[in-house]
């Protein structure tokens, strides 16, 4: 795929390039930087939400962590991703108000889901939390969100559970976040309510087929992220 | 899609088997949920190996990259061969279908068999030998020869008429292979995955043991096939490092008369190896079947 802009938002890189098929709410993409026939290392293809589209156009929000995300970021041409993948948010109508919950680049799906809840319109709240100011600034793609920073250099000083004044008022949660944050938002949340999680786990094919992507589940046994999930229902799993 | 010229140039068979190409999916490396993008591209499917109960398979992390691969430790996580069996018209692309067996103890291959034996649906066995086995105190059934026909000669005897493969990992493979042949196999599947560990030096601890795949394993499982294919009368199989075109050449020249496309699906569409192939046997003025052992 051709790159078609590039942006760097606080500590954050956007790319985007040509798509024009639909994607649904919390749908991942496999990315990896292009090279004749494939590049042998790094070998595999990272696994990333999808941030934004529109008609033409589909685009990656990613933070720099190791070897893979930094030659995406250094890509200024071409990068090669796959089509979208696995199974996303799945919205109750029916249930409102809703919170999204965002830790770090967790904040990823949460646009294109808020976007569909307007369209289906769910009342909701978007609450954000980062390791420090930079990467906050991402925030501002995110008019009336609520932010929380580790360090306290934005917003609330705390974690994103923090920035949630009162969580018993939502009846739907939808949070995605490193696995700890996610764990955490399942306690505070409790059954109550709807809560589904966006999970992360390293992944080989991002097709269901090498079942590298496992996480464990409520009745026993593992299930793959990268087709059963990434999004969960929070009961289902065994954390 | 293929026209009649590639039909002929890209046809093959196996152990009597009529196959459209000379690529299968190696086991474990393709799920039912990326068939779709494998139409018309291999000559049979292979799904993962299945074991007699359900396993529920190792905890995760259970894959670390490495340079040209990767190391992974599933555990042959699968539903056991019942539900396996339930769900198996799911993988029928109008092309053969094979299936890869394991157990942990050589009666459990038999029961595999027999439960095998009576499907029609099902073209071939591939026994998985590169499981440990629980009487001889884990070592593999690759051990040694004395345990390859030991687990072999019985399944022969469970699995009769049609056509039985053994796949034998890389250590000890010529004698292995010698072994197997004379136990009954009719076609060997060389190599699976080799021992392998990663270490995260962050944590100072294992990422995963467990073997090794991909284009690092390629001049290893070339030389197996070479080797094997000079020591036995019986097809091989090509499996390891597998990832364009002229690979599967490669392969074919060293002996091999099909080869499989594993690790390298996850990051390739198995048809742009197809199409290199084809291009290939093209630009050779050749064709697949009369490639095979042709150094
Ligand atoms: C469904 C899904 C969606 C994702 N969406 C986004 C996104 O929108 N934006 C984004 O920036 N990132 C996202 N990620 C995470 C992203 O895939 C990883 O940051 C990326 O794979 C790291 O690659 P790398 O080569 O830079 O790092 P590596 O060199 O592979 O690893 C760097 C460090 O991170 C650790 N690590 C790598 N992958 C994981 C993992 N999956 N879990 C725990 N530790 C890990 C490694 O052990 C190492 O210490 C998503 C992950 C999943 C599963
Ligand atoms: C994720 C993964 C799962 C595998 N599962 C199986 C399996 O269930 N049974 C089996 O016989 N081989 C299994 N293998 C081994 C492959 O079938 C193949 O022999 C090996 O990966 C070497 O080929 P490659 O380099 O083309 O992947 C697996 C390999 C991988 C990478
Ligand atoms: S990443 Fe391979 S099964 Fe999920």
């Amino acid at each position: 795929m051709e790159i078609e802009d590039r942006e760097e938002i606080g500590g954050y890189t956007l790319l985007r390039y040509s798509w024009e098929s639909a994607i649904e709410p919390g749908q991942f993409a496999m990315a990896r930087v292009a090279g004749y026939p494939v590049t042998f290392d790094p070998f595999l293809a990272r696994p990333f939400s999808y941030y934004d589209h529109d008609s033409e156009t589909a685009s990656l929000l990613f933070e720099v962590r190791g070897r893979g995300t930094a030659l995406l970021d250094d890509a200024r041409d071409r990068i090669e991703v796959s089509a979208p993948l696995g199974r996303g948010f799945r919205i109750d109508e029916s249930r409102g108000p809703a919170a999204l919950l965002g830790g770090g680049i967790g904040v990823a799906p949460l646009k294109i889901l808020s976007r569909r809840l307007n369209a289906l319109g769910v009342c909701h709240d978007v609450f954000l939390g980062f390791a420090d100011t930079r990467y906050a600034a991402v925030a501002e793609d995110f008019p009336g969100a609520s932010v929380a920073t580790v360090d306290g250099s934005a917003g609330i000083h705390g974690t994103v559970l923090d920035a949630v004044p009162d969580l018993e008022r939502y009846e739907a949660v939808y949070a995605c976040g490193p696995n700890p944050m996610l764990a955490a938002v399942k306690r505070a949340v409790g059954d109550r309510v709807i809560c589904q999680l966006s999970v992360e786990e390293r992944m080989g094919c991002g097709n269901g087929s090498c079942n590298g992507c496992v996480v464990p589940v409520r009745d026993g046994g593992y299930v793959r992220s990268c087709v059963e999930g990434p999004v969960f229902d929070a009961e289902m799993l065994a954390w | 899609m293929k026209n009649d010229l590639q039909t002929l140039q890209l046809a093959i068979e196996l152990c009597g088997i009529a196959l459209e190409t000379p690529l299968i999916p190696a086991s474990g490396t393709m799920s039912k949920e990326a068939l779709g993008e494998v139409a018309g591209v291999y000559g049979a499917i292979l799904p993962k190996t299945t074991t007699p109960k359900e396993r529920a398979g190792n905890p995760p992390p259970r894959i670390a990259e490495t340079p040209a691969g990767m190391v992974n430790s599933i555990g042959l996580q699968n539903p056991g061969i019942e539900k396996f069996l339930e769900g198996l018209d799911d993988f029928d692309l109008g092309v053969p279908i094979f299936v890869s067996v394991a157990g942990d103890a050589v009666d459990e291959f038999v029961a595999l068999c027999d439960c095998l034996a009576g499907d029609d649906r099902i073209s071939a066995v591939e026994l998985n030998l590169s499981c440990p086995n629980v009487e001889h105190g884990g070592l593999t059934f690759c051990a040694g020869p004395t345990s390859v026909e030991e687990v072999i000669g019985a399944c022969r005897a469970a699995y009769p008429g049609k056509p039985l493969f053994a796949k034998l990992t890389n250590e000890g493979v010529v004698a292995n292979a010698i072994a197997a042949e004379e136990s009954g196999a009719d076609a060997l599947t060389v190599i699976n995955t080799i021992p392998a560990l990663t270490i995260d030096p962050e944590s100072q601890s294992v990422l995963v043991r467990g073997g090794l795949s991909g284009p690092a394993i390629k001049p290893v499982a070339l030389r197996a096939v070479y080797d094997v294919s000079r020591a036995v009368n019986i097809p091989v199989i090509a499996s390891g490092g597998v990832s364009t075109g002229t690979d599967v050449a490669e392969f074919m020249l060293a002996g091999a008369t099909v080869v499989q496309v594993g690790t390298i699906s996850f990051v390739r569409e198995p048809g742009e190896i197809l199409r290199e192939f084809s291009e290939y046997l093209d630009r050779m003025g050749t064709t697949a079947s009369e490639l095979t052992g042709a150094l």
